[in-house]
């Protein structure tokens, strides 16, 4: 692709889910990783419990790697419907690396270059057809120049626990691979570029949802209520696994309205705590989430984004629940929403959106998306120390306790149970700095301004957008979430071909920056827009609230932008 | 989460009466509620058990019983229609050393919360839930609740209502409910004894405690509900579900409430069995998050 240099690689492996296309990828990227390359994947799953057409795309590159990329460079199919799936997707200069004899004969298309690897039989000639997906990985590492020697420490390291037996196996099969495509004449200009040797460079790989989890442990999450729904079950997942070491607890609630509600009661006894979820339980917990700004409760929802309205599209990529997210619920009622790029920010910004629910008293929503899901990405290594961590401000026993007592900043000290003097209710119910209910026409203006008024400063508190590039633009690109991963490395192509483009990416979607948007906009001649949505939520707020006048490119075919959908609109834009 | 205290070991730590435990603020009912009687035993209840008052969390959803929290002096929470046990169940799990008490109509807990009722009951959360059952909405003026009788005229039902009430003691036995009892509203002394023996039992307890409503409720009075009750046997076997469901069954057959401890037995809580799993590996807040970080290395 243009702009992409030749070792910048994406490799897409397609077969029958159960076939170990998942494992091949991400052995795969795990090796990639090990061996000093920036990594990055994305996956899609058959609907299907078992069977049904699995595919794992890795991009992996010396320089850093922001996204899917375009398009695969090399597609490895193990059988012929993976064919079937892609091949209208193969262009000349591909490369494509099959099963054969298999159970398709691949009409090669002009110009692909092709490498038959007899993935079955040699695995069947080996007594173990499970390790057909090994043979293939053995072609791709020699005929690409994936790491041999990191993809057998990881090969090693992964089968261990199974014996030497499933180790030996497994290395012999993919050892054959690498013998069968020594054999090959290799035509392709495809390869991944030799990692530059850094001694700091320290990385971990995880998925976006682990990454949450793993941010909301740093954070000091104390209290994880779950229900499960696609694609945000596997937060609740991983935190299971490893919060108990912590001491914390984690509940599989009845429903969501139950989740929240138990998050709601935990954080009141003075607990972290947290529920994550989709868009239909976010839905649900519409009204919970106003008894958190009304009662100053803290609380974080994690909103893992999926194909909508309704039951959607479960397992496909769009970010459509930003309207839900900032005006979610009857009434006027605050919250703070927060929106994440990649897995580094599901770490650190899940960190974020706690310190904010604590330090605000209110409820943070955290936005992912159905592909950071699942994408696994290098990321450099989160030192759990390294974070600032925020507590709520707690009464110092002095006087007489009001729970909502009104103060300079909007903020009252909370109070744990327990606490001699310190009873109070926390209440849905419109209430006077005691908390006793009041229906008093001035004292709701009096207590609607408090709970408004403290998040005025949320915008200035951390740095939550980012401007990319300096002067003025032709082209001034707005975006959020992971489609920002997309922009970079448009902007990145469109600067090379000496177009003025500038970014701008806000991670703070409510309250909205408004200055920073207006201040990016001065330097623009025009602004674009690009979400995978299709009413274009974030340019309906940017209209609203500033002056930008933004023009929106929309998607929603459950799947993200590419850099070059981007590039290819901007330049429509300049003709 | 917290140093394992029992909250039993928070009973008996001071002597009040039961006008101590009482908020300064007027009560909201109408003359002659049923609910007051509530109030009046579950007052007695905690000067009996002697326990701080800040050592109390008191919990509540919508409807006229749920505005009870705000006459106890406790940590308290007033809040959605429905949903006071999920919350309460955070608020005890996150605070397994402190007593938590949810007061609540028919209407909150077995029409739009009764999506959580069988939750609480099969986990056996450790606090105790009073039902406030009078038969009808009343916040809302006088609709049928799931615990109305059939032929019971409400604003939305001018013809009479055409389904029929479900049981909650029947409904808590089924899913599990470790300690059941049932009394009349009027009649403190039973029903603030139950409320102690619950709140002294470690695991739900749930009390369906028989409230007349003299506004909005003309088939169950005062009168019918004290007429309807009758204490159970002394030789009841609380142990055997399936006798506290015939005695429940007959009673119902034969136009009468049986009242008093139907059942109650010990299982392992909600909070122990999380705190079991803390210990099983050994958990601890001060655990090295590197340790969790270092198993995503590549």
């Amino acid at each position: 692709m243009q702009g992409k240099s030749k070792n910048d690689l994406i490799i897409r492996v397609g077969g029958e889910g159960g076939e170990g296309v998942i494992s091949v990828g991400d052995f795969i990227t795990q090796a990639c990783a090990r061996a000093g390359l920036d990594v990055y994947t994305f996956k899609t799953f058959p609907a299907e419990i078992k069977g049904g057409y699995a595919m794992y795309q890795l991009r992996a590159s010396t320089e850093a790697v922001y996204n899917q990329g375009d398009i695969f460079d090399v597609l490895c199919v193990f059988n012929g419907e993976a064919y079937e799936m892609n091949k209208a997707r193969l262009k000349p200069g591909h490369a494509l690396v099959y099963d054969c004899p298999g159970d398709f004969t691949p009409d090669i298309p002009e110009g692909v270059h092709a490498y038959p690897i007899p993935m079955t039989q040699t695995a069947k000639d080996l007594n173990n057809v499970r390790a057909k997906n090994m043979v293939a990985m053995g072609a791709l590492s020699v005929l690409f120049n994936i790491p041999e020697a990191s993809l057998r420490e990881v090969l090693t390291a992964k089968f261990a626990r199974k014996g030497d037996a499933v180790v030996q196996g497994n290395i012999t099969a993919f050892e054959r691979g690498l013998e069968l495509a020594r054999a090959l004449k290799k035509t392709d200009p495809w390869a991944i570029g030799t990692p530059k040797k850094d001694p700091d460079r320290d990385v971990i790989v995880m998925s976006g949802n682990n990454a949450i989890g793993l941010g909301a442990m740093i954070a000091g999450l104390e209290f994880f209520s779950a229900y499960p729904i696609t694609p945000a079950t596997e937060v609740a997942i991983y935190v299971a696994k490893h919060l108990p070491k912590r001491g914390g607890t984690l509940i599989q609630a009845e429903d969501e309205i139950a989740s929240i509600s138990q998050v709601l009661g935990a954080s009141y006894a003075g607990k972290k705590a947290m529920t994550s979820t989709s868009g239909p339980g976010l839905a649900l917990m519409g009204e919970m989430i106003g008894m958190a700004f009304m009662s100053e409760t803290p609380c974080v929802v994690v909103d893992v984004q999926r194909g909508g309205p309704s039951t959607g599209m479960p397992t496909k990529h769009e970010q459509s629940d930003l309207f839900l997210a900032v005006h979610g619920g009857h009434g006027d009622c605050g919250r703070i929403v927060l929106s994440v790029e990649n897995v580094q920010d599901c770490v650190a910004l899940t960190v974020t959106a706690f310190n904010l629910a604590e330090k605000y008293q209110c409820p943070v929503i955290l936005l992912s998306d159905g592909s950071l899901a699942f994408s696994t990405q290098s990321s450099p290594y989160p030192d759990p120390a390294s974070f600032t961590i925020v507590n709520r401000e707690r009464w110092d026993g002095k006087g007489e306790y009001n729970r909502y007592k009104l103060t300079e900043s909007g903020i009252s000290p909370m109070v744990d149970p327990g606490t001699p003097g310190g009873m109070h209710i926390a209440t849905g119910l419109e209430h006077s700095e005691k908390g006793t209910p009041s229906y008093a026409g001035e004292n709701h203006e009096i207590m609607q301004a408090k709970r408004f008024n403290k998040l005025k400063t949320v915008v200035n508190d951390v740095p939550l957008t980012e401007v990319d590039g300096e002067g003025d633009a032709d082209i001034g690109i707005i975006t959020w979430g992971g489609t920002i991963g997309v922009v970079r490395e448009a902007v990145q192509r469109l600067r090379a071909e000496g177009i003025k483009v500038k970014g701008f990416y806000p991670k703070l979607l409510h309250p909205l920056p408004v200055e920073q948007f207006e201040d990016f906009g001065k330097g623009c001649k025009r602004i674009l827009l690009p979400e995978v949505n299709f009413l274009g939520q974030l340019a309906h707020f940017v209209r609203a609230e500033t002056s930008l006048r933004p023009e929106s490119y929309t998607i929603c075919g459950g799947l993200p932008f590419t850099p070059e959908m981007i590039v290819k609109r901007v330049k429509e834009m300049l003709a | 989460m917290n140093a394992p205290i029992n909250v039993q070991d928070r009973f008996h730590q001071v002597q009040l009466e039961s006008k101590d435990y009482r908020e300064d603020l007027s009560s909201f009912w109408c003359p002659g509620c049923g609910h007051s009687g509530v109030l009046t035993s579950f007052l007695r209840s905690l000067a009996e058990i002697g326990i701080k008052p800040e050592n109390l969390m008191s919990i509540s959803g919508i409807g006229c019983s749920s505005r009870l929290p705000y006459f106890v002096k406790s940590y308290k929470m007033h809040t959605l229609h429905g949903r006071a046990g999920p919350v309460a169940t955070g608020a005890q799990l996150a605070r397994p050393d402190l007593a938590v008490v949810v007061t609540g109509g028919d209407g909150d807990g077995f029409s739009i919360g009764g999506g959580h009722m069988p939750h609480m009951a099969r986990k056996n959360v450790n606090m105790t839930y009073i039902l406030m059952d009078n038969h009808v909405y009343g916040l809302t003026k006088g609709q049928t609740s799931p615990t109305s009788h059939r032929v019971m005229k409400g604003s939305v039902t001018p013809f009479g209502a055409v389904e029929e009430p479900l049981d909650p003691i029947m409904y808590m036995l089924t899913y599990g409910a470790t300690f059941v009892g049932q009394a009349f509203a009027g009649n403190v002394k039973l029903a603030s004894q139950l409320i102690k023996e619950g709140m002294e039992h470690k695991g739900f307890s749930f009390i369906n405690l028989l409230s007349h409503c003299p506004t909005y409720n003309e088939i169950d009075t005062a009168k019918v509900f004290k007429a309807g009750c009758e204490i159970l046997d002394a030789g009841h076997d609380v142990t055997d579900v399936n006798v506290a469901m015939q005695v429940v069954q007959k009673a119902k057959a034969e136009g009468r409430i049986p009242t008093g401890l139907l059942y109650k037995v010990e299982r392992p809580t909600l909070d122990d069995r999380m705190a079991e799993l803390v210990t099983r590996v050994n958990g601890h807040k001060d655990y090295d998050l590197r340790k969790v970080v270092d198993l995503s290395r590549p």
